[in-house]
């Protein structure tokens, strides 16, 4: 678990902007819908999603808008921006790398 | 008091952000228990058991709180230049000796006091507190002038005059605490520093004709000590973590005190260095005591 988490707290900004990256989500969601993809493997200490999200959102990679559901309920959105499309596709293409070489050693060689 | 109302009084007592910033954050963390609660009720948890699970998954108030403060609060490097520029003009002005200048004395000073208008209505950035501080220099300064006039007036001056002056510097930093206690640090950071060159330069002469010879002496040392303090600023300004924003502060100023008792050793000596040290130290102790009680008398 222990491990999990700091693979976690070093990928979170990778992960929140891959998220956003495919459609805007709010605090809650972008919880679940990390749980739900990585199926149960990646647990946010929920409080700490915020914290990251406001580092992102005053770094310009994203930016939060208050909207009302049809309910009368309000929630906060995140969009990415062109920066943070940007900085995810540079991120992107460095995980690529990495699992490149991580699979190429961690494979057993082929005879 | 519920065990979420108490969770998010904790994490607002914590934030120490702009009031719109503050209800933002709250705002967004209750829509969150919301969603949090309704969602461990329909999996068949009771009020009590669902408000206890939420509090413990979204962890500790404080750390979510000290967490959201650093999202915030590192200024840009032009916020860290506007913050730095009355200090280093106060340093240019005794550096290159243009404080023999009576016309830009006076722009300086309508300069800080505009600018310290400006800010004050415009939210209070962060900015904007040591430029209150220089404003508060010629209310300090009038008050140590006032030392020197003719005998029996001196007297009179300081009871009906200090109090005063007292009076309005206390009432503009209870205003400031209530953003922040480091800002009322920040704000007062230079008035030790200007009260020790003041002593150190001992004018000689009473009011209005003074001897500035020894200002000339000691000029260019007054110059550095103010861009010293500029240059402490501006790190002030781009620091993230609370701690590190208070220690730059309280360091620089001490330094900045042994330098200035150091250079005029034999106009201070030893009593007047342990006064400024103590009135530098009372700079950080009383606004940090004052905002606990302001806060707990608000019950905040």
């Amino acid at each position: 678990m222990a491990q999990r988490r700091g693979l976690m707290k070093g990928n979170a900004d990778s992960l929140i902007l891959c998220l956003l990256g495919q459609q805007p989500m709010y605090g809650y969601l972008i919880i679940k819908e990390l749980e739900r993809r990585s199926q149960g493997y990646f647990e946010f200490k929920e409080g700490t999603l915020y914290p990251a999200l406001h580092r992102l959102e005053r770094a310009g990679l994203i930016v939060g808008k208050w909207q009302t559901l049809p309910s009368g309920r309000q929630r906060r959105y995140y969009y990415i921006t062109d920066k943070g499309h940007r900085l995810l596709a540079v991120k992107r293409s460095q995980w690529q790398d990495f699992l490149t070489a991580m699979n190429l050693i961690i494979q057993p060689a082929r005879t | 008091m519920t065990t979420l109302s108490h969770y998010l009084n904790s994490v607002r007592d914590n934030l120490r952000l702009d009031p719109p910033s503050e209800r933002e954050v709250i705002n967004e963390l209750e829509t969150h228990i919301e969603d949090e609660l309704q969602e461990l009720k329909e999996a068949g948890l009771s009020e009590e058991e669902a408000a206890n699970t939420c509090v413990r998954l979204l962890g500790s108030a404080k750390l979510v709180a000290r967490q959201i403060y650093e999202a915030h609060s590192q200024g840009t490097w032009r916020q860290a230049l506007l913050a730095s520029t009355p200090h280093l003009l106060f340093g240019l002005t005794f550096a290159l000796n243009w404080w023999q200048g009576i016309s830009w004395l006076l722009i300086m000073l309508v300069l800080v006091l505009g600018t310290a208008v400006y800010g004050w209505w415009h939210g209070k950035p962060t900015w904007l507190f040591p430029w209150l501080g220089y404003s508060l220099l010629p209310v300090v300064a009038a008050g140590l002038l006032l030392l020197y006039l003719p005998k029996g007036w001196s007297w009179l001056a300081i009871i009906l005059y200090v109090p005063l002056a007292a009076w309005l510097v206390y009432a503009i930093t209870v205003q400031t605490i209530k953003k922040d206690w480091l800002y009322s640090s920040l704000m007062l950071l230079p008035l030790p520093i200007v009260i020790g060159w003041f002593i150190a330069v001992r004018l000689e002469g009473s009011f209005p004709q003074f001897s500035l010879e020894r200002l000339h002496d000691f000029a260019s040392w007054v110059g550095l000590s103010f861009l010293a303090l500029g240059v402490s600023v501006a790190i002030f300004i781009r620091l993230r973590q609370r701690w590190l924003k208070a220690a730059i502060l309280i360091i620089s100023g001490i330094l900045t005190l042994i330098m200035v008792v150091g250079y005029a050793w034999s106009q201070l000596g030893l009593h007047t260095f342990l006064v400024l040290i103590l009135l530098m130290l009372g700079i950080f102790l009383i606004p940090a005591l004052l905002e606990r009680r302001i806060r707990h008398s608000t019950g905040t």
